[in-house]
């Protein structure tokens, strides 16, 4: 079974609150120094489903992240769970992408890699949080997508997906090629084992500039993207305090209970 | 004439002597030999180093029985009635030998009895005969009478009490009727002679007495035998034992772990008796179950499920139990399908989860069996080949894993990096070298109040002119809360990064915060390459003081109480220096704790404890802890670790006491009485 898992670099979403700083004007955040970037929360959660996957079934995990150079952590970081093999998608042409043109660039890689039975991609990123890449990536290839996914088997050439709704879960069956956005109720990602972390370290993660996997400048110009940004800025943040008291506990508690009903 | 001459049923006494012997030996070999055989079911470890050393330490542990006598308190005089017995019964072993041995078994008691060698022997063993009695008598009313929380009534232990009496009081028996019917009137062991006295004193005749002699003797004889075949078949095999334990103790270090090879694809730590080295089986026979590990274990005490001493019996029973099946199946995969595993049926999660690593087991323990290690052997096995571990756990080494640090980030509002532009010190940049660096820790960097602290030791630096390094954001981890928590892993890759980051600046002392550090750094990282002089902040001040570069005002005047970090004082022998320092800064008298020293009781933070959540008990350690340096009357616990700082922040926020008691650092006292 292969699969290709797309994978984030995103900003430590633990810095302190403080140490977050935009840069209005350009429109862009302004990451602190001394704080390493990691891989995107959800992105770690489809490594941990293709593992699984793995585990029971063989096969081949391919880890693609576009970003900066520096994206080889979270690659490593993959292959360090046990993913097989890792690029880097990075071209001053991929900068500042939204969600179309990122799912293109995604598209042109996994075309290049070739053979695949599932792509699988977190549910959203953990930075800007859009959930479209995944969508718009299974529309380019023209494969089946479920989001969502909270547990994943592969029953000969099937898929059967465990998939979060509002209000419970759909099991759903797709077909072998499909794409599979993962969600966090799958489970915490696995601890890497000693052989995993030496591989990491050993594996050279190759980069792959737009003409490697010859992605069109027309589609990566921005005047054909789909969305802008067309401001940034930190909400303001507001507490208020209150302490709810009772005569005993019990008593506390049931105010408290209270108080939270009456406010949503 | 001893008995061994006469003949019985027309058979010779020698050859009713011998073939007792022989038989009772035969016995012995045979369970020593079936014990040898499992202890080699263990990995190899090499503790047969410095055998001079080794043998050194046995005789000054055994010999002078320091191993009993080192944990006597005030509470718990046991110790001395061990080595009353020890002693006592040193004399009897001997005595066996010659006049029981040789005399009986060879026929020399014209050679060696009757002379004033045997005379002067004698008396002195009517003495040890009295001492071990009296021992004896102690022990029993201790152990059914008194009741100390830490011992166990246990079948084995009554059985070898009256084994023991009984030879005490055959051996007067046979001394007395030996005397009388041999009718000497020179009387020189007291208590025997006494009652030859009292005997010829009698009418009973002379055959009488020699028959009674007889059978006392054969009686005192069988006795001694069967002691021989029952020690190695019951708990008591820890006199066997424990003398070769107390050689292969390791040197230098209190927990050893081993590195574990990062190709290494499986069975990791141990979930089963063949994954122990053979240096922990000889622990397990070691132990005598006298529970002073339990007396002293911090999670025992507040009522969790963890008893070390139970851990160390139950694996025991489990190895003499499976033990056969193992010896009997040839291949090592047969072996494993005979195995059945340690961590759940006989070691729980829960024990597992429960140690702080604090070492106060070890410390206490008389025969030197190393617990803390095997628990962090089952968690290498949990957190590797199983990923089971609290879900506490998996986070925070998840944070070390991806963050470099065991603090998620949003504990603390600052970046690594911060606190040394705030001390306005020099941070290193790449390939720039220091002879001296300090070494802040995760803690002491990114938790605000251990912060202060470390901005107390950037202040005292700077007043004594030391010349130093940090290494700011470049900063990682040491990797003792991943190793503590069994992921060596992790702890591995850290090790190595930080070394070669060392390399890369030429330092050549270094300076921690924080005893975790200081010990992981001092004591772990030479197996990784990497040797440096590492230093503890209180060695460090306490030179400073010495050498005249940091002049203090002694004039601090609240009460004081110290508490010795498990990490500086059991594991590093820093008791002196942290008080030397206080010395000088206070004008009042340190009040000790009751606990203190290297029995000082754990704050709950160690063995990654600091951010596995503490398991349900009847209280929790670090408030166990504040209510000893309560007792003290102190109004300020001073400690120099940033993990029992904030536990005892905690617990005075918990018991709603900030306005009586308050937690601080040594160095901050330092800082603060700089002139």
């Amino acid at each position: 079974m292969n699969m290709i898992v797309c994978v984030k670099q995103v900003l430590d979403p633990e810095i302190p609150p403080a140490k977050f700083k935009i840069d209005p004007e350009t429109k862009k955040v302004i990451p602190p120094t001394g704080v390493p970037p990691v891989i995107s929360v959800f992105d770690e959660r489809a490594v941990e489903a293709a593992c699984r996957l793995k585990d029971k079934n063989k096969g081949k995990i391919t880890v693609i992240s576009m970003g900066t150079a520096k994206a080889a952590d979270v690659v490593r970081h993959a292959i360090s769970m046990g993913a097989d093999d890792g690029f880097v998608l990075e071209d001053p042409a991929f900068e500042n992408l939204d969600s179309f043109g990122t799912a293109y660039v995604l598209a042109k890689a996994i075309q290049k890699i070739g053979t695949y039975d599932l792509v699988l991609c977190g549910r959203q990123a953990a930075d800007w949080g859009a959930g479209q890449v995944g969508s718009i990536l299974a529309e380019i290839l023209g494969i089946p997508v479920v989001t969502f996914a909270c547990n994943i088997e592969a029953v000969e050439k099937t898929l059967k997906i465990k998939r979060l709704v509002k209000d419970g879960f759909e099991l759903v069956e797709a077909p072998m090629p499909s794409l599979v956005t993962v969600s966090s109720e799958i489970g915490l990602p696995r601890l890497p084992g000693g052989m995993g972390l030496m591989m990491a370290r050993r594996k050279i993660i190759p980069t792959w500039k737009a003409a490697d996997i010859g992605a069109e400048a027309a589609k990566l110009d921005k005047a054909n993207a789909h969305s802008e940004i067309t401001g940034l800025s930190i909400p303001a943040r507001k507490s208020e305090c209150e302490i709810i008291t009772g005569a005993t506990p019990a008593e506390a508690a049931g105010n408290l209970a209270s108080k939270i009903i009456s406010l949503t | 004439m001893l008995p061994t001459s006469a003949t019985y049923f027309g058979i010779s006494g020698y050859i009713i002597f011998w073939v007792l012997f022989v038989v009772a030996f035969g016995l012995f070999v045979q369970r020593t030999y079936f014990l040898f055989r499992l202890m080699r079911l263990g990995k190899p470890e090499n503790r047969f180093d410095q055998a001079w050393k080794r043998f050194r330490n046995m005789v000054r542990e055994v010999v002078t029985q320091r191993c009993s006598l080192k944990s006597v308190t005030r509470k718990d005089l046991a110790g001395i009635g061990h080595a009353m017995l020890f002693w006592g019964f040193s004399f009897f072993l001997l005595s066996y030998i010659i006049f029981i041995g040789f005399a009986g078994g060879f026929g020399l008691a014209s050679v060696l009895t009757g002379n004033t060698f045997e005379r002067f022997f004698s008396s002195i063993l009517d003495f040890a005969g009295l001492f071990v009695a009296i021992a004896i008598i102690w022990a029993a009313i201790r152990r059914y009478i008194v009741r100390p929380a830490r011992l166990e009534r246990s079948m084995e232990a009554g059985v070898i009490m009256i084994m023991v009496f009984c030879l005490m009081v055959l051996h007067f028996g046979v001394d007395g009727f030996g005397l009388a019917a041999a009718g000497t009137t020179t009387y020189w062991p007291p208590i025997g002679g006494a009652i030859a006295r009292y005997l010829m004193s009698t009418t009973i005749a002379t055959s009488t007495l020699t028959a009674v002699y007889r059978s006392l003797w054969w009686l005192h004889y069988a006795l001694i035998l069967g002691f021989m075949v029952y020690i190695p078949r019951s708990k008591h095999m820890h006199i066997l034992a424990s003398i070769f334990n107390t050689m292969f103790i390791p040197f230098g270090q209190k927990v050893v772990l081993e590195p574990i090879p990062m190709e290494q694809q499986e069975n990791f730590g141990i979930a089963k008796i063949q994954d122990f080295t053979w240096k922990d089986i000889l622990d397990l026979y070691s132990c005598a179950v006298c529970g002073r590990c339990n007396a002293n274990c911090p999670a025992q005490l507040t009522g969790k499920k963890l008893a070390p001493r139970e851990v160390i019996h139950n694996l025991k029973e489990h190895l003499l139990a499976a033990g056969p099946g193992l010896l009997n199946v040839k291949t090592e995969t047969a072996k494993d399908g005979q195995a059945t595993g340690i961590i759940g049926g006989v070691v729980t999660e829960e024990e597992i989860w429960a140690c702080t690593t604090c070492g106060a087991c070890q410390e206490v323990c008389p025969v030197n069996i190393e617990h803390v290690r095997k628990l962090i052997g089952f968690r290498r096995n949990l957190v590797m080949s199983q990923s089971k571990m609290p879900e506490s756990a998996q986070l925070m080494l998840r944070n070390m894993q991806s963050r470099g640090n065991p603090w998620a980030g949003v504990t603390s509002m600052r970046l690594r990096g911060d606190w040394a532009n705030e001390a306005g010190v020099k941070v290193l940049a790449d390939g720039e070298s220091a002879e001296t660096i300090f070494w802040a820790g995760c803690t002491g960097a990114l938790v605000e109040r251990n912060v202060k602290a470390t901005l107390a030791m950037a202040k005292v630096f700077k007043t004594a002119g030391v010349d130093f390094g940090v290494l700011g954001d470049a900063e990682t981890c040491c990797g003792d809360p991943a190793r503590r928590a069994g992921y060596e892993f992790q702890f591995q890759i850290m090790a190595e990064q930080n070394i070669e980051v060392f390399k890369s600046h030429n330092i050549k002392q270094i300076v921690t915060a924080c005893p975790h550090c200081y010990n992981t750094l001092k004591n772990e990282y030479p197996k990784f390459g990497g040797d440096f002089k590492v230093v503890h902040y209180t060695e460090f001040i306490a030179d400073l003081i010495k050498q005249g570069k940091l002049k203090l005002t002694g004039d601090l005047n609240s009460k004081i109480t110290y508490h010795d970090p498990c990490y500086l004082g059991r594991y590093n022998n820093i008791y002196e220096q942290p008080r030397q320092i206080l010395q000088s800064i206070s004008k009042a008298k340190l009040l000790e704790m009751e606990r203190s020293h290297n029995s000082s009781f754990c704050c709950g933070g160690g063995g990654g404890l600091m951010w596995i959540e503490e398991q349900p008990g009847t209280t929790k350690i670090n408030q166990m802890r504040l209510d000893d340096a309560l007792k003290t009357g102190a109004d300020t616990v001073v400690t120099a670790c940033p993990y029992c700082l904030q536990m005892f922040e905690e617990s005075i926020d918990h018991q709603g006491i900030k306005d009586k008691v308050r937690a601080v650092d040594l160095v901050e006292l330092v800082a603060e009485a700089t002139k």
